[in-house]
């Protein structure tokens, strides 16, 4: 992974090439453009060889710098010259020079924001930012990484493994899902959390199991109780809402 | 109000404030000129500095706002749950320094100063809010042209845009000017070098 470090120290072809002039200590506004269009084309090609994404800006560098030296290759026309200023616009380096030039002051900017921004990242704001965000968000979610299917899941399994128990009678049970939500809550309340096994335990009849599922979604909808499930699998806990903040 | 009851008041109002109150609030429901407010501010921003609390007053974003001292950040960190945001990245922040100093900018002149594509940074910073759009350039296209926003400023601590750090010759480059601009900037490297 070590070329991604290296990568990410250079913003960009610009931010490379002013690496290599103040490397060797040039002059800005005198470039000897075959000595660094020969460096910069060195460090592209580890670059091409490692991470072909970022390539497409450094290219765009390398054929300017080539153009550039392709320019100062070529007799310069008589009538530039004239004053150092013309001198100056004809040299095919002094776009080059100023961008880099502009590109050195947006580096200190840019230095100068992470300085704040660090200053910054020391002190938490009463609220509104990002430290409350955290902290008080938790909208709790009623059905915390679970859903529909996990409890129908658990469900079945409940029907399943309370219908293969041996027992004599069944007696007429007639329990609103109104009188098994307080049932459930009061459960709750007593033992902190239940698990989702549990609500069933005494439950023998088919009637009476839907009831009770009814009144358990109900609650989760009313969001009087919240469902968490620890891992894949594992048996759901039902617990009140903040005992569940409270617990993580 | 006498002024100690109207210092208390003050202070209550930043504490129950969300946002950065402005001066100007402040003294409309104080009811109290805007000059002794601040002076009242200046006070108790003094209180709590003096007395080594663990909170501060500070004056950002054009407002007034309870920080925490950033000593005691360590600790904060053990209090949360999730690691704080180690910043911005590199990319996001050098186009972010870009917009903050050349705004209103057109993406195309960001990435004529930065010679890279800024597409991901300028997402990026649209979406942590830190920089919006401001109309269009009358330019072909119509790009799309970006500022920094309020919370830019309370992101840097900042109160206004002029408190920025000054990057000296940056602005108003013509060609007159640039020679000089050039020059300092040589005279500059020889120095460092």
């Amino acid at each position: 992974m070590d070329y991604q470090i290296q990568l990410d120290i250079f913003q960009g072809p610009l931010d490379l090439l002013l690496h290599l002039i103040e490397k060797d200590e040039i002059d800005i506004y005198n470039i000897p453009i075959a000595l660094i269009t020969e460096k910069y084309l060195e460090y592209l090609q580890t670059i091409q060889m490692l991470n072909l994404e970022t390539v497409g800006d450094f290219l765009v560098m390398a054929a300017t710098l080539m153009q550039i030296k392709a320019k100062l290759l070529l007799p310069q026309s008589q009538s530039a010259a004239t004053t150092e200023a013309d001198a100056a616009e004809e040299d095919p380096r002094w776009e080059l020079a100023q961008k880099l030039i502009e590109y050195k002051k947006i580096k200190e900017a840019t230095r100068s924001l992470i300085t704040l921004e660090s200053e910054q990242l020391q002190i938490y704001p009463r609220s509104g930012g990002e430290f409350a965000d955290q902290k008080l968000a938790p909208e709790a979610d009623p059905i915390k990484n679970l859903s529909i299917w996990d409890l129908m899941e658990a469900f079945k399994a409940i029907i399943e493994s309370q219908f293969t128990k041996d027992f004599d009678t069944i007696p007429k049970q007639e329990v609103s899902v109104k009188q098994r939500m307080n049932e459930i809550l009061a459960l709750i309340q007593n033992e902190g959390r239940v698990y989702f096994k549990q609500v069933f335990a005494e439950i023998r009849s088919k009637i009476g199991l839907i009831t009770c599922f009814l009144a358990v979604l109900e609650l989760i909808r009313l969001k009087q109780i919240v469902v968490f499930q620890e891992a894949l699998f594992s048996d759901i806990r039902l617990s009140l809402p903040e005992k569940v903040m409270n617990t993580q | 109000m006498n002024l100690t009851m109207a210092r208390a008041v003050i202070e209550a109002l930043i504490f129950a404030s969300s946002e950065p109150i402005q001066l100007k609030t402040i003294a409309e429901i104080v009811e109290i000129n805007e000059h002794t407010v601040k002076q009242l501010l200046g006070d108790l921003m003094a209180d709590y500095q003096h007395a080594k609390k663990g909170i501060q007053i500070i004056e950002v974003a054009n407002g007034y706002q309870f920080y925490t001292h950033p000593e005691c950040s360590p600790y904060l960190e053990k209090l949360q749950k999730t690691p704080r945001n180690v910043g911005l990245s590199p990319a996001a922040i050098e186009t972010l320094a870009i917009v903050a100093y050349k705004q209103p900018i057109a993406k195309a002149e960001i990435e004529a100063l930065r010679g890279v594509s800024v597409e991901s940074s300028i997402a990026t910073l649209v979406d942590k809010n830190l920089i919006e759009e401001a109309g269009r350039k009358e330019a072909p296209g119509r790009p799309i042209l970006y500022r920094t926003t309020k919370q830019f400023l309370r992101y840097f601590g900042l109160n206004h845009l002029d408190e920025l750090p000054k990057i000296p010759d940056w602005v108003g480059v013509g060609t007159g000017e640039l020679e000089f601009t050039v020059k300092t900037e040589v005279n500059k490297n020889a120095r460092i070098s």
